[in-house]
């Protein structure tokens, strides 16, 4: 194995991050400040914590708490490693999943003269470059920094040493399941047709679902100190789980237990090893693998005369939006959004369902109402507004040269995302309904803000999506330049907030507080019409503005 | 919109700059109803920004046009309803099937259904793709992909056609039907403009050849003409090309690379 060529590869991976648009890539200068940033911010923030916890730690006297403490610190060490193994293979994982399934993306190194060893080790390392990489340099400062008080040395650096191995078998992992499931989905479309698209877009969902929900049961709950209790918990009962061995380690190491830590670290070792060449194995075999071909329609092709034409779309207009219904249900990065009103359902609901035993506050069940009825389709409607031009990607030349023009553009792109907002406030507002049973009333007044605040953040969001729309889709679709994305999402808040103003007065009738701020006494449906308004002129003007940019971005044709 | 006026094409002092590399360089340019016109010239010669001007897709620095009679500056997508285009390696969505897209860009194009659905089936059959069109796109050679994106071009019936480099990763049996298909187009009237850096096509597809060198056009006319113009009669389209684009000294290149 050449390490310089893994080097190669990795540094490649990192630089498929650039941004590349008309004018700046011409004599490139990279500008490395984010990422000093990022990982000197990571090792900033990590010293100070560890700083503040061990000055706090090294002031307590000598008293039970300090004993305490430096236990809770130990478990803490313990448990950091399978925290970090979870998060990175939820991480590396989300990100495998945003990978476009265009097969320009990583294909080079196939015929360059490089191993699947170097490729399998280089990938590996990639999938952790970015975010995990900088949590744990975040973890590790502050643990190392920490131990000077503690006077953990030792302990610090297995435990340094721990998270680095886990980020890695984490990524090992997930490229292990990537080669994997790639196989497997290429049988599974051979063998069912058209069905594939939809075993494809459900399990795409379900898998994600339960990542998600995984995800959140060990993220939410109450504290640090919990999830802690429950790893160091749950890791001593499955000993003999391999991807606990790191936290076994240090279990033992804690502990004193020489002979258990030595094991268990050379089993670490070993099973890392394992991994990894597995990891090479699959993708020698199946990395060139390229699933079959969907076959979606066989037999006489009969043009379709679609419902849109009688709402008053133009062929061309019905011809979008339908084009983006399939890319919706059949690109995976696009698959995605899918998630977010799923996840908005879900996490609240496990902890409303948790809570039932204990007598539910009726605020509580107040703000869940409002949460579940309310958020999911102008959620939905910034997600895909924003996205929804971007969505085209190097396809975009087909717009730049048909006869489309921007008012339909515009229309056509405006509509798909109602329509796919309203589909999923509906369906999240049914459950939400069946689940909390509002008053019919409050269910109304909830349901028709969500209305208006779809027609409202979605016209703002299209606007910025044809605004800041980025078509570069290697190594990942990026739909839409981060900053605007920002910028964006701090509008849309902003502008909810004044849409729902009136019913403020209305919210606060709802519940009881102990103390009374003087607001004017409104009508419920005076309130919701004033806000209908605010909505309109919203929506209007973000409209109109759509216009103008749309215009732009016809005539400007970045190809 | 029926175009009239002499010229299916008029560009007068068409240029374009990216940053400090100029693209296309001060070109005038008339292209006849019912040619054939080639736009020859090595890489990075100008041959696609110009079709991409000529459509709208890049505006140019300067200069002025006007496309089938209308003015590109008043009016870009009524000249986009009437011209067929086919960019160089195209991107299709790969997510549809080869199917689905052409349906979709017959309806993007406002053709009727019975029409769309006996062209598509025409072509289909024409250019070998039956049997795969309920495939997606993803699955498709970069041969079938152009096939598809031709297809798409020549479906609404357009009055000029614009195509980068048409006959790319096409099989011989499809790049001869292209040929004789356009020839056949020509002969009602409707226009081409195609870009190729192959001299062979060059010759045997076009009516009249535009040498693009640097962004300027070095000589324009027919295969007559430019040979009268390179001072080279009774020769070949590749000796006429190497004269005027002054590229003569191809051994003492091919030597230096073999050492
Ligand atoms: N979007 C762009 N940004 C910067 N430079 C470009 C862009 N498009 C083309 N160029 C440059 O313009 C010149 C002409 O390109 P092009 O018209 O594509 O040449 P070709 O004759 O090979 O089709 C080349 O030097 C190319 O690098
Ligand atoms: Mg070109």
């Amino acid at each position: 194995m050449n390490l310089k060529n893994v080097l190669r590869l990795i540094s490649v991976d990192v630089k498929s991050g650039r941004l590349i648009r008309a004018g700046i890539f011409r004599r490139y200068k990279e500008r490395r400040i984010y990422q000093y940033l990022l990982y000197g911010g990571a090792c900033i923030i990590g010293l100070l914590v560890g700083l503040a916890v061990g000055n706090l730690y090294s002031r307590l006297p000598v008293s039970e708490e300090k004993t305490l403490l430096h236990q809770t610190a130990q478990q803490l060490f313990t448990s950091l490693p399978t925290i970090v193994l979870l998060y990175s293979l939820v991480f590396t994982m989300m990100g495998q999943i945003q990978r476009s399934g265009i097969k320009v993306s990583i294909q080079p190194p196939y015929w360059l003269p490089i191993t699947w060893g170097e490729h399998t080790l280089a990938a590996s390392f990639a999938h952790i470059i970015g975010l995990p990489l900088a949590s744990i340099v975040l973890l590790s400062t502050a643990v190392f920094s920490l131990s000077i008080f503690l006077a953990e040395l030792p302990l610090a650096t297995i435990t340094i040493l721990a998270l680095l191995a886990s980020a890695f078998l984490a990524s090992t992992t997930t490229e292990i399941f990537r080669v994997l499931q790639v196989r497997i989905t290429g049988s599974v479309y051979k063998s069912s047709g058209k069905v594939a698209i939809w075993v494809r877009f459900l399990g795409s969902l379900l898998f994600l679902v339960v990542f998600y929900i995984v995800w959140f049961s060990i993220s939410s709950g109450s504290g640090l100190i919990t999830i802690i209790e429950t790893v160091t918990g749950v890791q001593g009962a499955v000993w003999f789980f391999p991807y606990v061995w790191l936290g076994m380690t240090l279990s033992s190491f804690i502990n004193g237990l020489t002979v258990q830590t030595i094991i268990f670290s050379l089993a670490s070792i070993a099973f890392i090893l394992l991994l990894f060449y597995l990891a090479v194995k699959f993708n020698t075999r199946f990395g060139l693998y390229e699933p079959p071909a969907i076959t979606v329609s066989k037999g006489v092709y009969v043009p379709k005369t679609s419902l849109l034409g009688k709402f008053g779309f133009s062929s061309l207009e019905a011809a979008v939006i339908r084009k983006d219904f399939k890319a919706f249900t059949r690109r995976r990065e696009l698959m995605y959004t899918f998630i977010m009103p799923i996840i908005i359902i879900i996490a609240p609901l496990m902890q409303y369902l948790g809570m039932l035993g204990a007598s539910v506050p009726s605020e509580a069940s107040l703000f869940l109402v409002a949460w579940i009825l309310l958020a999911p389709g102008p959620l939905m409607a910034m997600m895909v507004g924003i996205m929804i031009i971007g969505e085209e990607g190097s396809s975009v030349w087909l717009f730049y040269s048909s006869p489309i023009t921007t008012r339909s553009l515009v229309k056509c792109k405006y509509a798909f995302m109602c329509i796919l907002s309203f589909a999923v406030m509906l369906i999240c507002g049914a459950i939400g309904i069946l689940v909390t049973r509002p008053s019919l009333q409050l269910a109304f007044t909830l349901l028709i803000e969500s209305t208006f605040l779809i027609f409202a953040l979605g016209a703002v969001s299209l606007r910025a999506g044809i605004k800041g729309a980025d078509f570069v889709e290697t190594p990942r679709p990026r739909m839409v330049r981060p900053l605007t994305s920002v910028i964006n999402t701090l509008m849309c808040m902003l502008l909810a907030v004044v849409t729902v103003s009136p019913l403020i007065p209305y919210a606060m009738s709802l519940i009881s507080l102990p103390f009374t701020i003087p607001l004017p006494e409104i009508d419920v449906y005076v309130a919701i019409s004033i806000s209908a308004v605010i909505a309109f002129v919203i929506t209007f003007v973000f409209y109109r503005m759509a216009f103008k940019n749309a215009a732009e971005f016809l005539t400007k044709a970045e190809v | 919109m029926v175009a009239t006026g002499e010229y299916a094409a008029e560009l007068r002092g068409i240029a374009k700059r990216y940053a400090d590399i100029v693209a296309v360089d001060y070109i005038d340019l008339d292209i006849k109803y019912g040619e054939i016109l080639g736009l020859l010239g090595p890489n990075g010669s100008g041959k696609s920004t110009t079709l991409k001007i000529i459509l709208g897709l890049v505006k140019p620095d300067s200069g002025s046009m006007k496309v089938l009679g209308i003015n590109a500056e008043e009016d870009p997508v009524a000249i986009k309803r009437l011209v067929g285009y086919v960019p160089e390696s195209p991107r299709l969505y790969e997510f549809l099937t080869g199917l689905e897209y052409l349906d979709f860009t017959g309806d993007i194009y406002g053709i009727n259904a019975s029409d769309k659905k006996t062209r598509i089936e025409e072509y289909l059959e024409a250019l070998d793709l039956e049997g795969r069109e309920g495939d997606m796109i993803s699955s498709y050679s970069q041969g079938m992909k152009q096939k598809i994106a031709l297809i798409s071009a020549f479906l609404h019936k357009p009055k000029l056609l614009i195509l980068d480099e048409p006959l790319n990763a096409l099989d011989p049996k499809s790049a001869r039907i292209v040929k004789d298909l356009l020839r056949e187009l020509a002969a009602k009237g409707v226009t081409a403009i195609l870009s190729t850096h192959v001299l062979e096509i060059a010759q045997a597809m076009c009516d009249r050849i535009a040498i693009l060198y640097e962004g300027r056009i070095l000589a324009l006319g027919n295969m007559e003409e430019l040979r009268k113009k390179a001072q080279l009669p009774g020769s070949n389209l590749e000796d006429v090309f190497l004269k005027l684009t002054g590229t003569g000294a191809i051994k003492e290149i091919v030597e230096a690379l073999l050492k």
